[in-house]
């Protein structure tokens, strides 16, 4: 949570542009890679993520109530539209992408492709 | 304030560096406690807005004692048994507690969750709203 990421320049105060960058992990399993982002504040449908020339881009557009300054007192943080890429190898089935948000955290689930996958060599009897 | 370690913050930030010399308080509030909260104060209602991302419903226990708010929150690690490349995101407990400027009617507090992002709303207490006196 505190690696609330991203850098907060003065042209970065137009709500409209994209200038969050949630923190992200990834990890690897035999069969796939899974990234989950922290994203508070965007519902499902505000998600974009598209796959282009090995690059992963995923967008999301904040909730316009939580951007709202109106009638504030106090303020601990600032939210807006977030944006990350990522460059990924050519092994990612693309077909096979898929991704949930819970809580606002962000699952994207990237399977190898067959020939990516680790295999079991056997030994022969000789 | 929501944002990613840089470098050169510290460094560009200039008025941040003289606010601090004199102060110690610092223009962007960056070293704040977690959860971090907006308040909201319109008339009668006050609006808190926690940032809570991966906390299910379940882990957050909002508290109301006097006119003295409390928001405690456990962040569960999900971590997978695998190797990882990238592990930037943090979990843990939080607590924080928000001093009310005036009491606040405690049968009608509201709080949700929602993507990520705790709201909790407050009215006042009808005893401390101004009343007309009637003279005789």
């Amino acid at each position: 949570m505190a690696t609330q990421v991203a850098k907060r320049t003065d042209r970065n105060l137009d709500k409209k542009d994209y200038c969050l960058v949630p923190p992200v992990d990834i990890y690897e399993t035999d069969n796939e890679y899974v990234l989950k982002a922290d994203m508070p504040g965007v519902p499902k449908e505000n998600i974009e993520i598209t796959f282009n020339n090995n690059e992963l881009e995923i967008n999301g557009k904040i909730d316009e109530a939580y951007t709202s300054s109106d009638n504030l007192t106090y303020r601990e943080f600032t939210l807006c539209n977030y944006n990350r890429k990522f460059l990924v190898s050519d092994k990612i089935n693309v077909e096979g992408i898929t991704a949930t948000l819970e809580n606002g955290v962000l699952t994207v689930t990237l399977p190898k492709r067959e020939e990516a996958k680790p295999k079991k060599i056997e030994i022969k009897a000789e | 304030m929501f944002t990613t370690y840089d470098l050169l913050d510290d460094v560009l930030t200039l008025r941040d560096m003289v606010d601090r010399f004199f102060d110690e308080v610092s223009t962007t509030r960056r070293r704040v406690e977690f959860p971090y909260i907006n308040v909201y104060e319109k008339d009668d209602d006050i609006v808190i807005r926690a940032i809570a991302p991966g906390v299910s419903s379940s882990d957050v226990n909002v508290q109301l004692a006097d006119n003295t708010l409390t928001i405690e929150m456990n962040r569960k690690e999900d971590y997978a048994d695998k190797p990882y490349l990238r592990k930037e995101r943090e979990f843990g407990s939080y607590k924080k507690s928000i001093k009310l400027p005036y009491y606040v009617d405690p049968d009608r507090v509201e709080a949700t969750m929602n993507n990520g992002i705790l709201t909790i709303k407050l009215t006042k207490h009808e005893s401390v709203k101004p009343r007309k006196i009637t003279i005789n």
